[in-house]
């Protein structure tokens, strides 16, 4: 009924309540973790990534100016993790513009999705360069502004609009083969 | 048109900023440009897609794990609680050492050091000593009241002595004074008379001379 404000369970938790934590992460777990999902492609891997984050986003709490939402600070920390992820676990794949290399291994993602609309989507995703791939996330699925966007990817808000449009011509000739 | 010009048309329709002209540039665009159309769609689809994503059930993982401080400590974890402890301990010693003490009495509870009375044994050892004091001054003071009514007494019998000691010799002198006084009025009053005496004499013999050479009976009967 009278649900505690973000910043004040993050004062909670910095003090050591962890059941003030435990209460921010069941807010956003499922945020994360389908951000997670949608930018590996891998439910292990988004599990990971979403454990990887929360930890991150404890370590640096104490950071946390309450100048914007803890959202859009959440998901600013879950993208250089994400980034981080990318580095370490897919160093083959490429971050900026680089064409993500086809795979012909089964999309795990279909393991775990039943909806079609949800898994073509995902599978077209996989395709895109890892910032491209976040800027669609964050823009659709995160609907974050523009400006958010930039701030977040430390980026320009015209270069986010640049790869917005790279992203869709990519995506467009995707969704359209699934659709075939 | 350009791509950057066609970016900002997709950029402002996604936050819904376009303005009536670029409104009606983003329709006639969409009609007649088949790769804006198309990206158009892809949007919509893309926007549509994540409304209805598929809604996947998080699964278990450790939480607690993300949580790396240590939990809040309890009360008897209190990081004062040690030197609290050292505190109480060095009091202890203070109290044992300096002899402090606890009394009862009646419903009276009171505290202190050994070496200090409370005020009510301090009051009694005052008045004690007061006492004593006063009993001493006492004894003193009638002391020396007799001595001094004595000397007193030895001083006013001497003043007596003294006093009709020179009473009597300055009486005698007196008298020898008045006596010599008296005798002086007398040898100045014998004086005197004889003086008289030779005046009248002299004035007697005068008379007689005068009545000799006038013989006259009636200047006889007048003297």
């Amino acid at each position: 009924m009278f649900e505690k404000s973000d910043e004040h369970l993050i004062q909670k938790a910095l003090k050591g309540n962890k059941k003030a934590w435990f209460t921010l992460i069941k807010r956003y777990e499922s945020s994360v973790y389908h951000y997670g999902v949608r930018m590996t492609g891998n439910a292990h891997d988004a599990a990971d990534l979403m454990q990887d984050i929360f930890m991150s986003v404890f370590r640096s709490l104490e950071n946390f100016r309450a100048e914007g939402s803890f959202k859009s600070w959440l998901f600013r920390v879950a993208h250089y993790r994400c980034i981080e992820f990318y580095r370490r676990w897919r160093p083959e794949q490429g971050l900026e513009d680089v064409p993500e290399p086809v795979s012909t291994a089964p999309c795990p993602e279909g393991e775990i999705l039943s909806d079609h609309v949800s898994k073509a989507l995902t599978r077209a995703m996989q395709n895109l360069p890892l910032t491209q791939k976040a800027v669609i996330e964050l823009k659709f699925f995160g609907q974050f502004t523009f400006d958010e966007i930039a701030q977040q990817m430390g980026l320009s808000p015209n270069t986010v609009k640049s790869r917005l449009y790279s992203a869709l011509s990519k995506l467009k000739l995707d969704l359209e083969v699934e659709n075939v | 048109m350009s791509d950057s010009k066609q970016q900002v048309l997709i950029s402002k329709w996604l936050d819904q900023q376009l303005t009536e002209d670029e409104r009606n540039e983003f329709e006639y665009l969409c009609l007649h440009d088949a790769a804006f159309a198309g990206l158009v769609e892809t949007a919509s689809r893309i926007a549509m897609g994540a409304e209805q994503f598929e809604q996947l059930s998080v699964p278990d993982w450790n939480k607690s794990a993300t949580f790396l401080s240590d939990d809040a400590p309890r009360w008897w974890q209190w990081q004062g609680l040690p030197i609290a402890s050292m505190t109480m301990s060095l009091v202890a010693m203070v109290m044992v050492v300096s002899g402090f003490h606890v009394e009862v009495s009646g419903s009276k509870l009171s505290m202190g050091f050994a070496r200090v009375p409370d005020a009510d044994a301090v009051a009694a050892i005052v008045d004690t000593r007061l006492e004593t004091y006063q009993q001493s001054s006492q004894t003193l003071l009638t002391q020396y009241l007799d001595a001094l009514n004595t000397q007193q007494q030895q001083n006013s019998a001497q003043l007596t002595q003294y006093l009709l000691s020179s009473s009597r010799k300055e009486r005698r002198e007196d008298f020898a004074e008045l006596v010599k006084f008296i005798n002086q009025q007398r040898t100045d009053d014998q004086r005197f008379v004889a003086r008289q005496i030779n005046h009248l004499q002299q004035e007697i013999s005068a008379i007689s001379t005068d009545y000799t050479v006038t013989n006259t009976p009636m200047e006889l009967n007048d003297d």
